[in-house]
């Protein structure tokens, strides 16, 4: 009898501590879509201030002066990169980290900044259409994010200077499309949309931490019918 | 001699300046504005624009409609208003209302060799010029690889020729150097345009020096808060400033060396003129300078028309529309954007 119920305490104890695990996964879900949806919110108002502060440039500047058919077609590297690796979980299973290389661009061999790594290739294709249609309106972030990533297999050497003059050299060589004087309501812009961008790849990992927490929950509770 | 225009003006220029000023009166008004800052679509917007002036012009505009088809036929507008002038005026008026369009024609110029530089296709590029700078060999230009081939190939037969003294070089043309020759042209047209004011005397003479010295003003502060932080020298930019009004010279010698806004304001609160528009902005804040330089400039323009038998009428009129297609453009970008809380930050009203 008394082994009946340590027995029977035993198993009480341990659907106790499922439970808890269980509770925790989900706990850990929600957080997350919470925090998945928290900035899916504040991608949006980001993005919606960049397109305004971009028309307010053109307003201040001139249709001549801000428009798609401005920006450069020549090859060059990407000014911001976006590495994908693997980050191991458990030990049975890994998932997707991506991570953002801003303002690590390279120009005739030189490195100015970053890492040494190998960016993945060919992210995004720019083409005439994407390009052209950019400036004239809030078509699709896509078509923004395009001109941002799109580059080429290469590897980026250490860094040779200051990252904050370095950064700030990128962020005008970037600009310089449309002129060397422009507006500071151009260079708001261009910050809205380098924040919008870091959201973009913290709403991309908070989303595979999501799927990977819902998987888990799934499981717990499969083993639970089981 | 000054005072005398009512006897002679109206022999050659009183046609056309009843017909500006019958095209003044055409200008929105409050109640227009009132009505498009209340539409919740482009499509809105073309519906009470139907009702003004502009209606012939977007009424064949197919659904959806997009902001920059709003500012293209707005343009052709003014365009046709300004060729049906420009077709009755004889001399000097018509010299006069050349000058007008020779900014347009610089910002054209610039466009397309940056555009070439960056390898765009060229009829691409033509399509984004502004049709009052267009001139017969503007295609030509995406041949050009330094400026001294700009000059030669092309821009020898233009009007803009002159102005080309200062900055002809043998360079390649990359960013810096066509922002440079950006400025510097249009420095060496503001001063020609002035000059050519100057003599032609009188009343214009008087009204169009007060306009193209704000218009010389505004531009070296442009030049200054946008070349903060840049790669400009402060030589290159006291170089670009231009040798006329208020400014000239010793508010540019300061202006030169300011290294931010607050040193901007600081330098432009010592003029009376400029306190009223840098008192509207808190320190530190820039974006709504910009609004307060063309409120300044409209206010200007209006008192242009209340004299007579001069040809600034004529510049007042141009540029008042432009800003009436400048409010058009922000009221359909807010629309647009869903943004119609924002309308009210850079629309300027006229009369």
């Amino acid at each position: 009898m008394m082994e009946d119920q340590e027995e029977k305490g035993n198993a009480e104890n341990g659907i106790g501590r499922q439970k808890q695990v269980k509770d925790e996964y989900l706990l850990q879900f929600l957080d997350s879509l919470d925090g998945y949806l928290t900035l899916l919110d504040s991608l949006s108002s980001t993005l919606s201030q960049g397109w305004l502060e971009l028309a307010s440039a053109r307003h201040a500047m001139g249709a001549s002066r801000i428009n798609g058919a401005l920006l450069d077609l020549k090859v060059h590297a990407a000014a911001t990169s976006l590495k994908v690796s693997e980050q191991d979980v458990d030990s049975m299973e890994s998932q997707p980290c991506f991570t953002l290389c801003k303002w690590a661009s390279s120009d005739n061999g030189e490195r100015s900044s970053g890492e040494e790594k190998s960016l993945s290739p060919q992210l995004r294709h720019r083409n005439n259409s994407q390009l052209s249609g950019i400036i004239s309106s809030p078509v699709s972030f896509s078509h923004f994010f395009n001109f941002f990533l799109s580059c080429e297999e290469e590897k980026v050497s250490t860094r040779t200077g200051t990252p904050l003059i370095l950064v700030d050299q990128q962020r005008q060589k970037s600009l310089s499309v449309f002129g060397v004087l422009v507006s500071p309501k151009l260079r708001s812009a261009q910050l809205s949309f380098e924040r919008a961008l870091e959201t973009l790849v913290e709403i991309a990992n908070l989303h595979t931490t999501m799927l990977s927490m819902f998987e888990q929950v799934h499981k717990e509770l499969e083993n639970t019918n089981g | 001699m000054y005072g005398f225009e009512a006897m002679t003006f109206n022999i050659h220029g009183g046609y056309l300046e009843a017909i500006v000023r019958g095209y003044r009166a055409g200008l929105l008004t409050a109640a227009d504005y009132n009505n498009l800052c209340q539409c919740e679509t482009l499509d809105d917007i073309k519906m009470h624009l139907s009702a003004t002036e502009y209606g012939p012009y977007l009424q064949n505009e197919p659904s959806p409609l997009h902001t920059t088809t709003i500012v293209e036929k707005c343009t052709l507008k003014l365009v046709d208003e300004y060729k049906h002038m420009l077709c009755q005026a004889t001399e000097p008026l018509s010299t006069f209302l050349e000058y007008i369009t020779y900014g347009h024609m610089i910002d054209n110029v610039v466009l397309i060799v940056t555009g070439t530089l960056h390898e765009r296709d060229v009829q691409e590029l033509l399509e984004k010029c502004h049709p009052l700078g267009m001139f017969d060999s503007i295609a030509t230009l995406a041949v050009a690889q330094n400026m001294r081939e700009l000059y030669r190939l092309v821009l020898v037969d233009t009007p803009l020729a002159p102005y080309f003294s200062e900055c002809i070089t043998s360079e390649d043309l990359d960013d810096m150097n066509i922002e440079i020759m950006r400025n510097t042209l249009y420095k060496a047209y503001l001063e020609d345009f002035y000059k050519f004011c100057q003599k032609l005397g009188g009343a214009t003479a008087e009204i169009m020096s007060d306009l193209l010295a704000f218009e010389a003003d505004r531009r070296a502060v442009n030049i200054t808060i946008n070349s903060i932080g840049t790669e400009l020298t402060r030589d290159d930019r006291r170089k670009l400033y231009s040798n006329f009004g208020l400014l000239y010279p010793y508010g540019h010698e300061e202006l030169a060396v300011c290294e931010d806004i607050d040193q901007v304001r600081g330098v432009m609160e010592k003029y009376p003129p400029y306190q009223s528009i840098f008192s509207k902005l808190s320190y530190g804040e820039s974006q709504m300078l910009d609004k307060a330089f063309y409120e300044e400039e409209v206010k200007r323009l209006c008192l242009a028309f209340e004299q007579q038998f001069h040809y600034g009428v004529f510049f007042a009129y141009m540029r008042l529309r432009e800003q009436e297609i400048r409010n058009l453009m922000w009221i359909s970008e807010c629309v647009a954007q869903n943004q119609k809380s924002r309308v009210h930050d850079s629309v300027v009203f006229i009369f």
